[in-house]
């Protein structure tokens, strides 16, 4: 047995605890009476995977049907993937100890495109051919993959045997319901693969031929076998009807987020332009405080859990927060659990918010004005302005807050170095502010920068626009240096390859497969592990395969190209990216979707308007 | 001020329980004593924690049949009710044996008995090798100490209780120091064993049975 021989060698590894299951809320089923099993594989280690709102989701969904089993998998950290080669022990569910190359489907969810190589770790390493083409006319085990990244799949396409786009809760169960049905009835993997396609937010990649122009750029995408000439993504419209689990796995272990997370709305109703979720999620739909406060207490109460988070793209936007959060303290005041919004945005950080969240715990600030002058945040539509900073920042100084950390962006289209040093002037106000502050908490004030480089991502009006290179970053973070004068600002920066990878990747085709392959052939994996990312490994492997990186991520497209993804439609037009982009470069604003709606398309899964 | 009652938990941690780290079996008990809704005892002051206290530490990957945790409840709840509780909340490899009054507190424990059962091809080459290296006047191993590492002589520590034989496993019971004072941890016997046995074995079993204070009572 597996479990046997992985519990004579674990304990030379660190962190036993990560893979050997056993958690509180795991699901263990008698697998005579399962007819499907899932094998759920997050393509990172355990501490990341685990806390992640997705996977427990579909988790207690897929379980709560009796004769199906679904079971976590995670990719193994490098001492015990060592081990796994040396003894020969493929990749296995946490809960059954069973090898996940015989589960009818190996379900991977694509969070950030990092994690690639690691997709192509995990089948080798569960013995899985890598190739999709290479499965065979058996059924078992079909290897689909779902969430964010799945909304441009194409550098993954021959990988997979499907991609599910949007939000999983009802396509999830029935694709395995057609599965269970032609399973039964004997049918071939092509067969179910061409059924499939049949469903809504069901892409199969291997159904769609690509030809290209001689520039390298798509000419044309074209289905086969009646499958859809567009795909559209899946969306849940009633959020209080929206299946939501009242358990979850509690790991042994420490994970990244210890605590409960309680979903509060989907979507965004900002459209920032840099912000690929706030397009992916579309439209914006919110659970009544009455839900959210049920399905937290079912959380906190089952989990044991002294932590909630309430997680959402923007939880300040809720209509109802100060009310939700004044029920959700009685429950949570006297039972000690912390209450914490990770999504708290800089505008509408009111008082009243501030008050109800430090009155269990008080934490650091962090803000996002991701941009150092007006003139910039109007271009990506980031509507904050150096006010509703100044104001904020002065209510959490006044009610105690000495460190603030603020995030940006450098890179952004249409960026100057006026704009990098208004970064530095920004956070020199800060600093100042705090000293004016009379009623101020003792001590110094910290303010933290911390850059990222602009990555730009599909479904964004910025799909279009070219990253810029390597070399301008580094000029453009010592201006940014140089323009930092107070020893209580603090800046992190730092250039790598990764985030051109991650242009590369995020708006990459079909022919970047070859690249993923040759540089996970090459030894890369984990790569969203500073000290295991490798740039050298990734540039060898274009070069094999006979591509650049700068045709992927340092060009301009024009409004014209096919993109890789245009065949999919995650309700978000393609007309009213081009307007978007178009006043980004004229730095129009676009108001909030609650203030006016700018015709995105989104509505249309809804019957009606959004609000 | 709330009620402060002590209670002491008896417990084992067996099968996939011995992966708990010491650090992470705190968190698993205080989540434990959450979903029980038992009423326990927070500390005072800034950071509030949930008081809880482990009298002796076991190593990862070691099973025990008699670990101990004390905690505190703000109402008098009976020792039956709140083992049924915990139980009920607990994941496999952890389970209450009893809830008592604390009698002894953690500075009177001197020592700990252990089974240790070995597999192996020929396991009366090596129940003759193990009373070859018991029976040895020193045995010098590595010991993490206060100080770093240290080479100490291990052979006056170790009481060999009994030794036998059953179908390829070799079963023995050791009584070692456990505590304040003197504390060897049964996986540095085992390893020293390694060390010195020719006959190849594997570690079925090395689980903490019993402990025991200085005065010769049982801990409780
Ligand atoms: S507020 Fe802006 S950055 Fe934040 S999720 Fe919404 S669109 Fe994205
Ligand atoms: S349809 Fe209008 S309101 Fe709805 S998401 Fe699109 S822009 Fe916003």
């Amino acid at each position: 047995m597996l479990r046997k021989k992985v519990e004579s060698v674990i304990m030379e590894v660190q962190k036993p605890a990560r893979y050997m299951g056993g958690e509180v809320g795991s699901i263990v089923k008698n697998k005579e009476n399962v007819d499907v099993r899932f094998a759920f594989c997050f393509p990172d280690i355990y501490d990341v995977g685990m806390s992640h709102l997705g996977m427990k989701i579909l988790y207690s969904l897929i379980n709560e049907r009796e004769n199906y089993w679904c079971e976590r998998v995670f990719a193994p950290w490098t001492d015990f993937e060592e081990v796994m080669r040396r003894e020969e022990i493929p990749l296995y569910g946490l809960e059954s100890f069973d090898p996940i190359r015989d589960f009818d489907f190996i379900g991977f969810t694509l969070q950030y495109e990092m994690s690639y190589t690691n997709i192509l770790n995990m089948l080798d390493l569960a013995g899985v051919p890598i190739f999709a083409r290479d499965r065979g006319e058996s059924l078992v085990p079909i290897v689909c993959a779902g969430g964010p990244c799945a909304c441009n799949p194409e550098p993954l396409a021959d990988f997979f045997d499907l991609f599910i786009l949007g939000e999983g809760e009802e396509v999830n169960l029935e694709l395995m319901d057609l599965y269970k049905e032609m399973k039964d009835k004997g049918a071939s993997r092509s067969e179910f693969l061409r059924a499939a396609a049949q469903i809504e937010g069901i892409y199969v990649p291997s159904l769609y031929d690509i030809a290209y122009h001689e520039d390298g750029t798509i000419a044309s995408v074209t289905p086969r076998d009646n499958a859809p000439t567009v795909v559209k993504k899946r969306v849940m419209t009633d959020m209080d009807k929206s299946y939501y689990p009242d358990n979850c796995v509690v790991p042994f272990t420490e994970i990244v987020h210890e605590r409960v997370s309680v979903e509060v709305l989907r979507g965004c109703i900002r459209g920032c332009r840099f912000c690929q979720a706030g397009f992916l999620y579309r439209p914006f739909r919110e659970k009544s405080t009455e839900t959210i406060c049920k399905q937290a207490k079912a959380l906190c109460d089952n989990s044991g859990y002294d932590e909630m988070s309430l997680s959402s793209l923007s939880t300040s936007d809720h209509s109802d927060i100060v009310h939700m959060l004044d029920e959700l303290l009685k429950y949570t005041a006297d039972r000690r659990i912390n209450m914490s919004l990770p999504s708290l945005r800089i505008d509408n950080f009111s008082e009243d918010v501030l008050e109800r969240v430090t009155a269990v715990r008080k934490s650091g600030l962090t803000f996002a004005p991701e941009a150092g002058t007006q003139r910039l945040r109007d271009v990506i539509n980031k509507n904050v302005t150096e006010d509703e900073v100044m104001r904020t920042c002065a209510i959490a100084f006044a009610g105690g807050y000495t460190n603030v950390k603020l995030y940006f962006m450098l890179g952004l289209p249409t960026e100057t170095d006026e704009d990098i040093i208004g970064i530095a002037d920004l956070a020199q106000k800060v600093v100042n502010l705090f000293y004016d502050t009379p009623n101020r908490a003792k001590g110094k004030v910290q303010v933290s920068i911390s850059t990222a480089t602009f990555v730009p991502k599909p479904f964004t009006p910025f799909e279009f626009e070219p990253q810029v290179d390597n070399e301008e970053i580094l000029r453009r973070q010592n201006v940014l240096r140089n323009a930092i004068t107070s020893n209580k600002i603090r800046a992190s920066m730092h250039v790598s390859e990764v985030s051109r990878m991650e242009a590369v990747l995020a708006r990459g085709d079909r022919r970047l497969c070859d690249v993923v392959y040759a540089a996970w052939k090459n030894g890369c994996k984990l790569d969203g592990w500073d000290e295991y990312f490798d740039g050298e490994k990734w540039l060898a492997a274009f070069e094999e395969c006979g591509l650049t990186p700068q045709f992927y991520a340092n060009r301009t497209r024009s409004y014209e190209e096919v993109m890789p993804w245009d065949h999919l439609d995650y309700l978000v037009s393609k007309k009213f990216l081009i307007r978007e982009n178009q006043k980004a470069h004229q730095a129009q604003t676009t108001p909030s979707c609650r203030e006016h709606c700018a015709g995105c398309g989104a509505n249309s899964c809804l019957g009606g308007a959004c609000f | 001020m709330y009620n402060r009652i002590n209670y002491r938990a008896v417990f084992e941690k067996t099968g996939s329980a011995k992966y708990i780290s010491h650090l992470d079996l705190n968190r698993c008990m205080q989540r434990a004593i959450r979903r029980a809704d038992l009423p326990a005892w927070y500390t005072e002051g800034f950071h509030p924690h949930m008081y809880l206290m482990f009298s002796l530490a076991l190593s990862l990957g070691a099973e025990s049949m008699c670990e101990t945790m004390d905690f505190r409840l703000t109402e008098s709840i009976p020792p039956q009710e709140v083992m049924e509780r915990l139980n009920a909340a607990l994941p496999e490899g952890l389970k209450v044996h009893a809830v008592v009054f604390p009698k002894y507190a953690a500075a009177d424990i001197g020592s700990a008995v252990y089974r240790v059962e070995l597999e192996s091809s020929d396991v009366q080459a090596l129940a003759a090798e193990w009373d070859n290296f018991a029976a040895q006047p020193e045995i010098l191993m590595e010991k993490k100490t206060k100080r770093g590492m240290k080479e100490i002589n291990i052979a006056p520590m170790i009481t060999v209780l009994s030794a036998e034989q059953t179908e390829g496993i070799f079963r023995i019971f050791l009584r070692l120091p456990a505590g304040n004072e003197a504390n060897l941890n049964v996986s540095i016997v085992t390893d020293a064993f390694k060390k010195y046995a020719e006959q190849p074995f594997s570690i079925v079993k090395a689980i903490r049975e019993k402990i025991f204070c200085l005065n010769g009572e049982e801990f409780s």
